[in-house]
């Protein structure tokens, strides 16, 4: 039944495209017969004429068709958060030999409770730390993951691994294999946005690279400080042109290539480049509007508030909407790239400082995507590369921890209120239903219809995955 | 499409067949006859988990074995240990190895340092289950047993039967019927095939496309409407090899055949690794490609100085040791010693990978983690290579004389001495006042403060004096001379049996020559350059003939292996690769050799008949027709509105908007996100840098013409064209004219002369004539090359 949907969903979108593409024709773009045949015959699809960003057939029916991360480099403490230990008020100071395990600075301190207070929340009584007051609303529609675990305990390769499944950064991103494997539903923005406050995370273009994929896959980065859509896509905007004056010049440039194309009677790039700028001139116009959110209602502002990461939140909202296919949103405050790394020296200022800046609007956005009827089918994913450790590091802080930490899903296909795996009794280390990054990896991408396994690129003579030759689908927190 | 994954960890053949070679023979294997989906479960799921996590203490490679158990043979695993029989096959409950995987006995749990992952217990439970498939019989570990080593593959079969390892042979260019259409033997290669299919090669292009064709080609510039008439009216029969040979000489071509290798090199001017960290001297690595081109320095020469011309007893130079030398550097940015040996395992799987798809066409880098799953390469071969770049560390060489080298190094000294003087000076001060440090210069009397004053006074001269750091490039330098352990799995943390430094054990046999001198580069660079090596002179032939031709003979021009393409035309791959070595590796004899022939010389023209038929071209009855490189169409930009500032060399532009040189000077950095050639460079398809790229791709995306309609470089070439087209005198034909000659190397058409009055009208605003000509600089047949 859902897949039937979901082939209906297609066909209206490739149909959609059709008549996109004939209207332009009769607005008199004036494509020669040739290109014309090129443009819409199956063959010319066939061919590789067709846009790479045009959806395609996942492997099987989705549970979800578009991806928010939302991305917290540097490392959140999970028993500061989502990862409610007791256990640790009682044992405070003691390092008992299920801790006793090396950090990153080796440090050797005993157990620290945490510093915040934990409170039970909705239908499903999830703990949540005191720091996210606007989260714990929205538990009964999130699956926590208690026992990820990932291969290193540093930021730069931590979070390759975590956006590329890979330490080195010569690999395709996440959302460049997604929308690689999936096009996108709009062909007026870039099928994946990367976007920041103020720092990029570090690694930098990796993150939303595309590797050896085609170009077309590259995640466009755009800094929410500064919001100028020309940052998503460059030269965006013509310097002193109306939109009048622009479609003169560029039936001038149609006109101009197709007696190119008659002279040479078939040219696959250049009938190509004629569908392709069309598409740029209407691109001018959408994508400064979709990151205009100052159309959004009162009241909807009112609900994401005012940060910088609350406004992430809502573009984020818009651009999904439009048919991006993922949106990756990092954390970061004042400049730093890896934010939540502020929980070495003390946990108390850098996490609560961290938690503000984005609990109001990663409610929102929850609660957003519910009220639009957008939440089932959009998969958001919270998380960091690694988490912190539950023993102490100098007084008041806490060392990287890639034994054990927390990540949540939320919409799209996964299951609501529920907790899934576990970490031993202090949280240091993922003990009960273990997740690899890769495993995580491989669920998004199965919630998304797609097979990790089969979902591969040739390239050097080799396929390449997502996954590697890891990764196996978390089916218990599917709904 | 079957998926074959990057790193299937089904490796450590050597483990399995050494531990076979002591297996017990009597044991029954009634259960030999286990399927091939089990042995590939076995395989893909169990034997990783038990190389991983088990053979450190259970098998033949253990330091020291514990509880007695092996479990690197399935007789061994039965026999079992100190507590008796590992498994019962078919019985998961009764068998040991699951009580202790799931943890059941606290005193047996085992791993003992952290519990698998549950897929993993899952897979070993199954595989109990199944009854413990394990490939190959006791017939076969006897067999093992007998031999003195097993081998990882039928390497006699590989060189007999895989094309590209066996040895090159010279045919004799074939007879073809037209022999009029033969310039030269690669036509009769060509020619034969055609005819043989069938087909005739399109006739030759004219006059205006070929000179265009050979511009852009050999030195990436359009040729200027006077180089064009020259042509047209030179009507000898050497016109066109008088064009060929002028361009060969000119120092453009170096430009431009240094970004296709610099392609191959992955070069960018950052580090890469996880910070990309700006490197400031690439830029000495790059020119010295196009010096080496320039000077056409025998490709073996070339590939010797880029692996070892530091260690050259003649004319040492380090300058090409670039290519390794400016590749991704991985560094952990902790102090993990996991992350450690991850960051050093990166960087030397780059290494292997540029040099062994660069200059073989081999995918060496799959047999990091286990033997290459389709071609005859070990992770033996690959840690032998690994082992050279890890007796090998990066350098920064001084460019300067030794003089200058002194004179930095004795500035620095003196500044050193100066301050350690004051040092002393405040030292003995503090003693004799018997103060603490911080004190003391509040303390002393106003002689003493002069005497203070002069001294600092003297340190503030010699660090003016100083001469300033002298220029540096980056290079390869020697470390060390000691053979490395093949990584389990990929995990430099984990030896397995050495992997004494040699060549490839597919090219160079079993006995090949280990090496001894020093890290092994300069025996590694003889190696690749053997005469007797299959490999190098095919891969750079194909390289350049897909350069020249936008395909290549072989078409994976970085994979000649079991999974890249056969070559279109074999014969004539491995005439070209006889005839490059013949002639002495010589690049420019070999441009001019494919250039003046008629294949080389063919219209790109469609033919609906022939394309129907082979609409790859994989027959060669066309020129392809394509898409400039990035670079080209940049610089033919500035070229066409007079702009171009042709120095050659020297530091890059990071401000590539602002520079007006050529595209290859631009900075580039890894990430690619750097410079602001960076995002420019990706949008038109340069490949990242961060790894050998195999070839280009071209794609069409919205986002190019957003370029072509708003930037301010095409707004800015709009202005300078359209003023000197306004500027002209004459009728506007004429201006016309001029310009189409400038830009595309022809007259214009009536139709188009039609346009263009259209557009401009009579007495057209500088405004007009602007967007015109902006227009004119995006069409197709600007980035075209026919």
């Amino acid at each position: 039944m859902k897949f039937l949907q979901h082939e209906l969903d297609y066909r209206r979108a490739m149909q959609r495209q059709f008549t996109r593409r004939e209207a332009l024709y009769r607005m008199g773009a004036g494509i020669g017969a040739i290109g014309l045949a090129a443009m819409f015959g199956d063959k010319a699809s066939a061919a590789g004429v067709g846009s790479p960003l045009a959806p395609k057939m996942p492997h099987f029916a989705p549970r979800a068709k578009r991806l928010i991360q939302l991305f917290m480099p540097g490392g959140p403490s999970q028993v500061d958060t989502f990862d409610y230990k007791p256990m640790l008020a009682k044992h405070a100071g003691e390092r008992p030999a299920s801790v006793d395990k090396k950090s990153l600075r080796n440090t050797k301190m005993g157990l620290m409770p945490s510093p915040f207070g934990f409170k039970q929340y909705g239908q499903c009584g999830k703990w949540v730390s005191d720091i996210f007051p606007q989260v714990a609303q929205c538990v009964d529609d999130i699956s926590f993951i208690h026992s990820m675990h990932t291969d290193i305990p540093e930021h730069a390769g931590g979070i390759l691994m975590t956006n590329l499944g890979a330490l080195q950064p010569n690999r395709p991103s996440l959302g460049s294999w997604l929308t690689y494997g999936l096009g996108a539903e709009t062909q007026n923005l870039p099928g994946f946005v990367a976007m920041s406050p103020r720092a990029e995370p570090r690694g930098k273009g990796a993150n939303w690279g595309n590797a050896f994929l085609p170009g077309a896959y590259a995640g466009a980065y755009v800094n929410i400080q500064h919001m100028k859509p020309d940052a998503v896509i460059g030269n965006l905007k013509s310097a002193g042109l109306s939109r009048q004056q622009q479609r003169e010049q560029l039936d001038l440039l149609a006109k101009i290539n197709q007696m190119q194309l008659a002279r040479l009677e078939q040219d696959q790039d250049l009938e190509a480049g004629i569908q392709a700028m069309e598409m740029a001139f209407r691109m001018q116009f959408s994508v400064p509007e979709v990151f205009d959110v100052s159309k959004e209602s009162e009241e909807t502002r009112k609900l994401y508030g005012d940060s910088e990461f609350a406004k992430g939140c809502l573009i984020s909202r818009r651009l999904i909407e439009e048919g991006v296919r993922v949106v990756q949103l990092s954390l970061s405050i004042d400049g730093y790239d890896i934010a939540w790394d502020t929980g070495h020296e003390n946990i108390v200022n850098g996490h609560a400082a961290l938690a503000k800046a984005c609990d109001q609007g990663i409610a929102a956005l929850l609660t957003d995507l519910k009220g639009r009827g957008l939440l089932d089918e959009t998969l958001v994913v919270w998380g960091g590369e690694f988490g912190r450790a539950p023993t102490s590091e100098g007084a008041k802080g806490r060392d990287h921890d890639h034994y054990g930490y927390t990540v949540w899903m939320a919409g799209g296909g996964v299951k609501k209120g529920f907790s899934y795996g576990a970490s031993d009794e202090f949280g240091l280390s993922a003990v009960e239903n273990r997740v690899h990054v890769h495993d995580m990896n491989a669920t998004i991408l199965h919630l998304m219809g797609l097979d990790h396994e089969k979902l591969t690129y040739r390239f050097s003579g080799r396929d390449y995955r997502l996954t590697d030759v890891f990764g196996h689908v978390v089916h218990d927190v599917i709904a | 499409m079957k998926s074959v994954p990057a790193s299937i960890p089904t490796g450590a053949w050597a483990v399995v067949f050494m531990s076979l070679m002591f297996a017990g023979t009597n044991l029954s294997a009634k259960e030999d006859t286990f399927t091939s989906e089990q042995i590939e479960f076995f395989e893909n799921k169990v034997r990783p988990v038990l190389v991983t996590h088990c053979y450190s203490c259970h098998s033949a490679e253990a330091k020291k074995l514990k509880a007695g158990l092996r479990l690197d043979s399935r007789a061994r695993i039965l026999k079992g240990g100190d507590s008796g029989p590992a498994i019962v096959p078919g019985n998961p409950a009764k068998s040991l190895l699951s009580q202790a995987v799931n943890y059941g006995d606290p005193d047996t749990a085992m791993p003992p340092k952290q519990k698998l992952a549950d897929a993993d217990i899952a897979a070993l439970t199954k595989w109990v289950e199944m009854g413990a498939p394990w490939p190959g019989s006791d017939a076969a570990a006897s067999r093992a047993e007998k031999s003195t080593k097993a081998e990882a593959y039928d390497w006699e079969k590989f060189r007999r039967e895989h094309w590209s390892f066996r040895p090159i042979v010279a045919a004799k260019p074939p007879k073809v019927r037209r022999a009029s259409w033969v310039k030269g033997d690669i036509d009769r290669f060509v020619l034969a095939r055609l005819e043989a299919a069938g087909v005739t090669p399109n006739p030759a292009a004219e006059k205006r496309t070929l000179i265009r064709r050979a511009y852009l080609d050999l030195i990436g510039l359009p040729p200027t409407p006077e180089q064009v008439a020259a042509f047209l009216n030179d009507r000898r029969s050497n016109a066109f090899a008088k064009v060929v040979d002028s361009l060969l000489a000119s120092e453009h071509y170096g430009e431009r055949w240094a970004r296709h290798w610099l392609d191959v090199a992955r070069y960018s001017e950052a580090d890469g690794g996880f910070g990309d960290q700006p490197l400031p001297n690439t830029w000495r690595y790059r020119d010295w490609v196009v010096r080496s081109f320039n000077a056409d320095l025998p490709y073996d020469r070339f590939l010797t100085e880029q692996i070892a011309g530091d260690l050259l007893a003649e004319k040492p130079d380090p300058a090409g040791t670039g290519f390794f030398a400016v590749g991704p550097t991985y560094v952990g940015d902790g102090g993990d010693p996991e992350a450690q040996a991850q960051a050093e395992a990166e960087t030397l799987a780059d290494r292997v990978d540029t040099f062994s798809r660069g200059l073989l066409g081999l995918t060496v880098a799959c047999a990091r983690c286990h033997d290459h799953k389709f071609d005859p390469i070990t992770t033996k071969d690959y840690y032998a290579i690994a082992g050279v770049f890890r007796n090998t560390r990066r350098e920064n060489f001084p460019v300067v004389p030794q003089a200058e080298v002194d004179a930095f190094k004795a500035g620095q000294q003196a500044i050193k001495d100066q301050e350690k003087q004051i040092d002393e000076w405040l030292h003995a001060a503090t003693k004799r006042l018997n103060l603490k440090r911080p004190e003391v210069e509040k303390s002393l009397d106003e002689e003493a403060k002069k005497s203070l004053a002069e001294l600092r006074g003297e340190l503030e001269r010699r660090k003016k004096s100083a001469p300033p750091m002298y220029a540096t490039l980056h290079g390869l330098k020697d470390s060390g001379s000691v053979d490395m352990p093949v990584a389990l799995r990929g995990d430099l943390r984990k030896p397995g049996e050495m992997a004494p430094r040699r060549f490839l054990e597919i090219v160079a046999g079993k006995e090949a020559a280990p090496y001894t001198k020093g890290s092994g580069r300069l025996e590694l660079a003889r190696s690749v350059v053997a005469s007797d090596n299959p490999l190098t002179a095919r891969v750079i032939v194909n390289r350049v003939w897909g350069w020249h031709f936008g395909e290549a003979l072989v078409r994976t021009p970085s994979n000649f292996g079991v999974l890249g393409e056969k070559p279109t035309h074999p014969e004539l791959l491995d005439w070209l690769a006889a005839d490059f070595i013949q002639h002495g590796w010589s690049m420019k004899r070999l441009h001019r050799q494919i250039l003046l022939s008629s294949t080389w010389q063919m219209s790109s023209h469609f033919d609906k008949a022939k394309f129907t038929r082979d609409g790859d071209n994989r027959l060669l009855w066309r020129m392809n027709p394509r898409k400039l490189e990035v670079e080209v169409w940049r610089d033919s930009l500035l070229a066409v509105t007079g702009e171009l500032d042709r120095t050659i060399g020297g530091p890059s532009a990071n401000q590539i908007w602002e520079s007006k040189r050529r595209t290859v000077y631009a900075s580039t950095s890894r990430t690619g996100d750097i410079y602001q050639a960076d995002r420019f460079l990706r949008l038109f398809d340069a490949p990242a840098a961060v790894s050998s790229a195999e070839k280009r791709v071209t794609s069409t995306v919205p986002q190019q013409y957003l370029f072509m309609m708003n930037s301010p470089f095409m707004t800015g070439r709009a202005q300078v064209l359209g003023d000197w087209m306004r500027g002209l005198s004459g009728p506007r034909a004429h201006h016309l004219r001029d310009t189409y000659e400038r830009l595309y190397s022809r007259p214009p058409e009536p139709a188009e002369l039609q346009l263009a009055s259209e557009w401009l009208g009579k007495n057209p605003a500088p405004e007009r004539w602007h967007r015109y000509a902006q227009m004119l600089l995006s069409a197709h047949e600007l980035i075209q090359i026919q």
